[in-house]
């Protein structure tokens, strides 16, 4: 690995000073995991690191009437413990608990894995499904950014030279809603997605009928997608199989995915259909207030 | 001084034989404090870092190092012969300039400045095509045997005979089955790759060599570098994974040998993650087309076979000696083609050749069940034969039937076994059972030891052999702690250098036969030296005496005895040393033997939408005459049977067919087991007396042999049709639910 300067800032405006630097090239720090990998490959080269875990901001998490607040460098392991997300934030919770081993979780930060763009991150379908926004602070003050807009290529991302991603913001959920992630790698655990499935359903109070949905697709595209087309067609609509059918059809209309060794474009389509079935699914049990038997893997 | 009579406690007086002692050395390789020759960190040692082709083939035209020499912390740029210009070279990755500097980061630099041109040449990697193959020239006919019941007449033909005799023999069986089986390419995967760290002592070398051969490959570092073997000293305490890789110094070991020379300094060369899986050993792939016939009771009598093979761009394929497995129909004809590509060449691979020529043949014995509508247990048990009439190799029939009835009361194969294709689903999920046989040698190799008796009771043993997972060092010490009546921790094992001993090199599973019979005849005779001193003092016959409990004693006359201590003083000033040697022979030897057997059971989920298969379970039966040590013989296996679940599902070398370049050499691409892709894994070993008391036969490759056939079959027991080749990817899976459409 190359030899860089290490920085660990203790406030945010310290923090922002030093990614405007001029004339040096700065990656923020969270746990490192996808940072220090690419460093020690030699595809990123920083002169300068700078850890973001001792800003207060970054490591804020709290539920309150406006909904979830989710501090940029909060680790995995802490989501997974925090009650409120488990019950109102399902697909959080699911994304977090197979994004590496128990000591990836202890050090990962889902600020990092939406930073790190990869197509396939395993918290942005989640992430989207549960419509949430991007708090960016850079020079010119701070911004809002939709996830779903947040990537634009593998590995890259609407962040402006010298700008940070403070916060995730996702709204307060509404009764009766349920959400889910799910994905396919060819192992059981611990492996990049083949296809990811984030979905958040909210049903009326009889259970029976899907008053909003949103759904989100990972490694089928450059981008994590937002199945818009495949959520709006389940909204008013009563519950059933052929439904979730039509949702998933909806969803491989759209993915775009490549071949590659972890499987082709036409493996990927077909998934795509067989996830978004079963990540409903999941969902509206939850929703319904249900225990969703659901093994960690496929 | 009566001639010493070798055996082994039996199984009631054993005290330390057969326990289930943990590894000796189990805390200093957990905490780190064990040192592998990556570990080794020398004063003023250089680091050493490879360029290696990108080109699968290309020849090299001209290298200019002037660049990487001029990074700051590069102390010494190394050509290696093979990369002189104008030579060719056939796979990606071999090395072909070293650069030696300060640093690591200095060494990575200084190669990435190195300046290369090539000339590409035309590739071929496509070894599952064998059309492809032998329109690009890369076939040869490699082998191949005729065996029929009938003799061709004087005046005939044999190949023609042979032609007219398969299809009577076809016309005349019951139940014939043709099918196409295969088995892709994997790489061994080492922890730690291969490398050396390395110095001169004056003349004398001194390598750090990540090996599986210690006490041999002085030999070849002697021989590359043209100096005496008497001026090398190779150690090695711990090897981080061999798999029947390491059993020589390769051309980088010797290369770090001359740049240390030539700077007067230590090298540190190991492969990198990258060069290690392109470099670091492959087992060749298999591809087989065949058809077989059975009679009505699905005894198979006929096997008509073609199979091709690669191991890439150098050794040699999959031989037609392994086809079929275990069973040996009657009469059978099997051809081999090699086919030879620009890969890496292979190297040995844990039981060479035995799990791929199990995963082509036992599956298609599997489908002859399948199409008898019959249980693959069954089938197998008929195919077994009788022990004066056997109609399998290697193990006797009665211990495979035996070990096959243990296998399916641990996975419940009555009750949990439907006919393929036949079983309840569970929503997207189907289960199905499957299973396979193997065989081994297994017999020690030859192996020198001296132990030594010090006045003061201290008691060590000096071999050049090795550890490469076998837990040698405590098997050792359990050996000449039964031996002489005293705790393991009382003993001291010394090995991992080639200035020990002789003692061979750890592969073909002959390691613990080995060091177990060089030890334990060291040890009896040391034993009867200190017997005959202290005879005079009890006034009992030396013959009388046994070792036990830390004392020498009377047998059957606890009163007369002596502590150890106190016998060992009677040595005087000088310790006691006594070597001894085991060299195997075709004579028996009374305490190893050879030839195991082994049964495998896997019950597999299949989720029919995805195509991902789930082990539930997975039950070795191991037969492998007499335990040292319960903890480790079962960690092999578990070992072992990991690793098959690995070749079976996920394992793959990835080529691009366009470039020749291996597209997951890494881990993260390289898919291997995670803790979640095991299940469980139910072990049992098999030691009724009569395996016993044949003496001890090595186990680190049977249990690796069958897990390809068990979960092949287990998933085609699942599906109803067979997912032909391994691994069976969820993508592979899915093609085959797609091709048997309304099948599954």
């Amino acid at each position: 690995m190359h030899a860089f300067d290490y920085q660990a800032p203790t406030t945010l405006r310290e923090a922002l000073e030093l990614l405007s630097k001029p004339q040096q090239s700065a990656r923020p720090l969270a746990g490192g995991t996808d940072l220090i990998d690419q460093m020690r490959v030699g595809r990123l080269t920083p002169e300068v690191v700078i850890d973001i875990k001792k800003i207060a901001e970054l490591n804020a998490l709290r539920v309150d009437s406006g909904g979830l607040h989710l501090g940029a460098a909060v680790p995995c392991y802490r989501i997974c413990s925090e009650r409120a997300i488990i019950d109102d934030y399902s697909a959080l919770v699911d994304s977090c608990r197979i994004i590496g081993g128990v000591q990836i979780q202890s050090r990962a930060s889902l600020g990092g894995n939406l930073c790190n763009s990869g197509p396939a991150g395993d918290s942005i379908p989640s992430l989207i499904a549960l419509q949430a926004t991007c708090l960016i602070a850079g020079p010119q003050g701070t911004r809002e950014v939709p996830v779903e807009s947040f990537c634009t290529g593998p590995g890259k991302n609407v962040l402006r030279t010298g700008e940070l991603l403070i916060e995730l913001r996702m709204p307060r959920r509404a009764p009766h809603s349920g959400s889910h992630y799910r994905r396919m790698i060819p192992r059981n655990e611990m492996d990049i997605a083949v296809v990811g499935v984030g979905a958040s359903v909210q049903l009326d109070a009889t259970g029976k009928t899907i008053v909003a949905a949103r759904l989100a697709l990972g490694a089928v595209a450059p981008t994590p997608l937002y199945a818009e087309s495949a959520s709006q067609l389940l909204a008013g609509q009563p519950v059933s199989d052929a439904l979730i059918a039509k949702a998933a059809q909806a969803a491989r209309e759209i993915v775009k995915p490549i071949s590659d060794m972890r499987g082709t474009a036409e493996y990927r389509v077909h998934v795509t259909g067989v996830l978004v079935q079963r990540a409903l699914q999941a969902a509206i049990v939850r929703a319904r207030g249900e225990a969703c038997d659901y093994r960690p893997g496929h | 001084m009566a001639d010493i009579q070798y055996s082994w406690p039996d199984r009631d007086s054993s005290k330390v034989i057969g326990g289930r002692q943990i590894r000796l050395d189990g805390m200093a390789k957990s905490t780190g404090a064990a040192k592998y020759a990556y570990d080794i960190n020398l004063k003023n040692m250089l680091v050493a870092r490879a360029l290696g082709s990108p080109h699968a083939h290309c020849t090299i035209k001209s290298i200019d190092s002037a660049q990487a020499e001029k990074v700051p912390g590069v102390v010494h740029v190394h050509v290696l012969d093979h990369a002189k210009p104008g030579r060719e070279i056939r796979w990606q990755g071999e090395l072909l300039v070293i650069v030696a500097a300060e640093t690591e980061a200095a060494a990575m630099e200084g190669v990435s400045k190195l300046r290369v041109e090539y000339e590409p040449l035309e590739v071929f990697v496509d070894e599952f095509n064998l059309e492809a193959a032998k329109k690009a020239g890369r076939t040869s006919k490699d082998g191949g045997k005729v065996q029929l019941e009938k003799e061709p007449g004087d005046d005939e033909d044999e190949a023609t005979f042979a032609d007219k005799e398969l299809e009577r023999l076809f016309k005349q069986s019951a139940h014939v089955v043709e099918g196409f089986y295969g088995i892709d390419a994997i790489t061994h995967c080492c922890l730690e790759p291969h490398g050396a760290t390395v110095y001169w002592d004056n003349d004398q070398l001194i390598a750090y060599l990540s090996t599986q051969n210690v006490s041999g490959t002085d030999e070849g570092f002697a021989n590359d570098l043209k100096i005496p073997a008497d001026k090398i000293e190779v150690r090695c305490q711990y090897v981080g994974g061999g798999f029947g890789s390491k059993f020589a110094p390769d051309y980088w070991g010797t290369a770090a040998a001359r740049i240390a020379k030539a700077t007067g300094r230590p090298v540190k060369l190991m492969l990198s993650r990258d060069q290690e899986f392109k470099l670091g050993g492959n087992r060749p792939s298999a591809y087989l087309k065949v058809r077989l016939g059975a009679d009505k009771d699905g005894v198979v009598t006929v096997w008509d076979s073609d199979h091709w093979s690669s191991p890439g761009a150098d050794g040699p394929g999959v031989p037609q000696g392994v086809i079929p497995y275990v069973f040996a129909p009657k009469n059978y004809r099997r051809a081999v083609t090699k086919v030879t590509t620009n890969n890496g060449p292979a190297r040995a691979w844990r039981a060479p050749n035995h799990p791929q020529g199990c995963a082509i043949t036992q599956t298609a014995y599997d489908d002859m069940a399948a199409r008898m509508g019959i249980s693959s247990y069954d089938l197998f048990l008929k195919n077994l034969g009788t022990d004066d009439s056997p109609g399998v190799a290697g193990a006797k029939p009665s211990v495979y039937a035996a070990e096959m009835e243990i296998a399916a009361r641990l996975i419940d194969w009555k009750a949990k076994w439907h006919p393929h294709g036949k079983g309840a689903r569970r929503g997207d999920i189907v289960d199905g059972l499957g299973m396979s046989l193997h065989t081994w040698g297994g017999g020690g190799h030859e192996s020198t030891c001296t132990v030594k008796i010090h006045p003061d009771g201290g008691v060590e043993s000096f071999c050049g052999t090795q550890d490469i997972g076998s837990g040698t060092r405590t098997v050792c010490a359990m050996v000449l702690a039964e031996t002489f009546g005293l705790g393991v921790d009382a003993i001291r094992i010394n090995y991992g250098s080639s200035r020990f001993p002789v003692s061979g090199p750890s592969g073909g599973s002959t390691t613990v036969g080995g060091v177990s019979e060089s030890h334990r005849r060291a040890g009896q005779e040391a034993l009867a030296k200190i017997c005959e001193m202290v005879a005079e003092k009890l006034g009992v016959p030396a013959a009388e005496l046994i070792a036990d409990d830390g004392r020498i004693k009377a047998r059957g006359d606890a009163k007369k005895s002596v502590a150890w201590k106190e016998a060992c003083a009677m040595l005087g000033m000088k310790p006691l040393e006594v070597t001894a040697t085991f060299r195997p022979s075709r004579n028996k030897s009374p305490l190893s033997d050879t030839k195991v057997g082994g049964v495998q059971m896997a019950h597999v989920e299949v989720d029919t939408r995805t195509g991902l298969i789930r082990m539930r379970k997975f039950v070795a039966v191991q037969d492998m005459g007499l335990i040292i040590n319960r903890r480790l013989a079962e960690s092999q296996i578990y070992g072992a049977v990991i690793m098959g679940i690995a070749y079976s599902l996920f394992e793959q070398r990835i080529s691009d067919p366009a470039s020749g370049a291996f597209l997951n050499a890494d881990m993260s691409k390289y898919n291997l087991c995670r803790l979640g892709d095991i299940g469980e894994i139910v072990v049992e070993m098999y030691e009724p007396e009569s395996e016993r008391s044949r003496g001890v036969i090595g186990l680190g490759e049977p249990p690796v042999i069958g897990p390809g056939a068990a979960i092949s079959n287990a998933v085609c027991n699942a599906l109803g049709f067979r997912v032909p080749v391994l691994p069976l990817t969820p993508q592979r899976v899915l093609e085959a639910i797609k091709n048997n459409a309304g099948r599954a």
